[in-house]
């Protein structure tokens, strides 16, 4: 393929990371704009069910996780940024964060979850808790899978390494780990928000 | 590798997108009876249908004959990229194969709910809830075929690549997609019922655009693999 998608550029503004990647980064957003559409819609036929149900999620525990994958985030920003000035070991330090913040969300939601089955609400009490359950559960999916990738872009930049493909992976690897927090962030208003 | 053999796979992709929907919009899947039907409901579709059922069904258990072509298709081409049968490869060839045995055994579930259209209505229901379960929970071993793809395709190290890597994203995409298929077996109604957007009509697009796409992109890269016929 000529279309190289191994391009330096960091100094001009530019697509972050391979132009593949956003193929699946648009794509996954056109699949989460379909739960929240659905979760709209479905919501205005019943308020009611929907508020007094939202009343009973732990909003404090869900606004921490979004502090968590907000940190996170910049943890990658930044581990992003001290690689292209060749700080191969601070730059893996960062993803060590941001991994950390990462692992972070997932006991977070552990817990959350277990405060809620203990309650008695499970993905089979109401419309809404088949919404809170399923798409927290897809998108706590989509963090595991971050951290995943998160520790392979520490396996790749901890060698020292700073090269322009590295760099490149970096960024690519950025850009799904930025979905997953905006992601979050949609999701958080949608289920434990929105009035 | 003879170019020829490798078209007739490929062409397999083709066979399987174009008489599997024949056979789904015979039996009148398109869109689905709703899980929450009584047994009697269902016994009545089925009774008044027995022929088309039957024919569609056939036309299903056909389809699931040319994955098997398809998967060997796509496995020519991997292989270049692994330069020989390696890892990912057989992964495909294994988990592709699987996705084609789905098929045959949903097509055997459908057929027992057409076969006897005097028999209890419950007995009637089961088959056909066993046909859905089988058609559309089993989302993993066509995710795994989706992954074995895209990771394969992602670590091409060949100067002219064989795929562009957006088709390795693309692969992950399709993979992404169709998670919530397992959510059937807690619902009756809504999005998450086997009739719902993303058990039926999500992961039903994706599939067959998947068989579609790549039927274009594997035949792209045979012809350009092989010299003397670009």
């Amino acid at each position: 393929m000529r279309e190289s998608t191994l391009k330096p550029q960091a100094a001009e503004p530019h697509l972050p990371g391979e132009t593949g990647v956003w193929m699946f980064i648009i794509g996954d957003v056109v699949i989460f704009s379909l739960f929240f559409g659905v979760f709209i819609y479905y919501r205005a036929a019943d308020v009611a069910l929907y508020a007094a149900s939202q009343l009973t999620l732990n909003q404090v525990l869900g606004a921490f996780n979004t502090v968590l994958l907000l940190s996170s985030s910049w943890f990658v920003a930044l581990a992003v940024h001290a690689a292209r000035h060749a700080r191969a070991r601070l730059s893996a330090r960062l993803l060590v964060a941001a991994a950390g913040c990462g692992i972070g969300f997932v006991i977070v939601k552990y817990f959350e979850w277990s405060e809620k089955i203990g309650a008695g609400y499970t993905l089979v009490t109401n419309d809404f808790f088949m919404y809170y359950f399923l798409l927290t559960g897809i998108h706590l999916l989509h963090v595991l899978i971050g951290i995943g990738v998160l520790s392979f872009l520490w396996s790749v930049i901890v060698k020292g390494d700073t090269s322009e493909n590295t760099i490149v992976v970096l960024e690519s690897g950025a850009s799904f780990w930025h979905l997953v927090d905006i992601l979050w962030i949609a999701l958080f208003a949608l289920l434990y928000l929105m009035r | 590798m003879n170019s020829k053999s490798q078209m007739v796979c490929i062409w397999g992709g083709f066979g399987f997108a174009a008489v599997c929907l024949m056979g789904f919009i015979l039996a009148g899947f398109i869109p689905p009876m709703s899980p929450s039907l009584s047994a009697r409901e269902i016994a009545a579709i089925y009774s008044e249908n027995t022929l088309s059922m039957r024919f569609a069904v056939l036309l299903i258990m056909t389809s699931a004959g040319f994955i098997c072509f398809f998967v060997a298709g796509i496995a020519s081409q991997l292989q270049r990229i692994e330069g020989g049968t390696g890892p990912y490869t057989m992964a495909q060839i294994s988990a592709g194969s699987l996705t084609a045995l789905i098929f045959v055994f949903a097509a055997v579930f459908y057929t027992q709910a057409a076969f006897r259209p005097d028999r209890a209505p419950e007995f009637i229901r089961i088959m056909n809830d066993l046909g859905w379960t089988t058609m559309l929970m089993t989302f993993a071993p066509f995710i795994f075929q989706n992954f074995a793809i895209a990771l394969c395709i992602l670590s091409d190290q060949n100067e002219t690549p064989i795929f562009p890597r957006w088709v390795g994203y693309y692969n992950f995409w399709v993979a992404v997609s169709f998670i919530p298929g397992g959510m059937l077996t807690f619902f009756k109604t809504g999005p998450f019922a086997w009739d719902g957007l993303f058990v039926w009509w999500v992961p039903f697009t994706m599939f067959f655009g998947w068989y579609v796409l790549m039927f274009f992109i594997v035949r792209k890269a045979a012809l350009t693999g092989v010299p003397g016929t670009t």
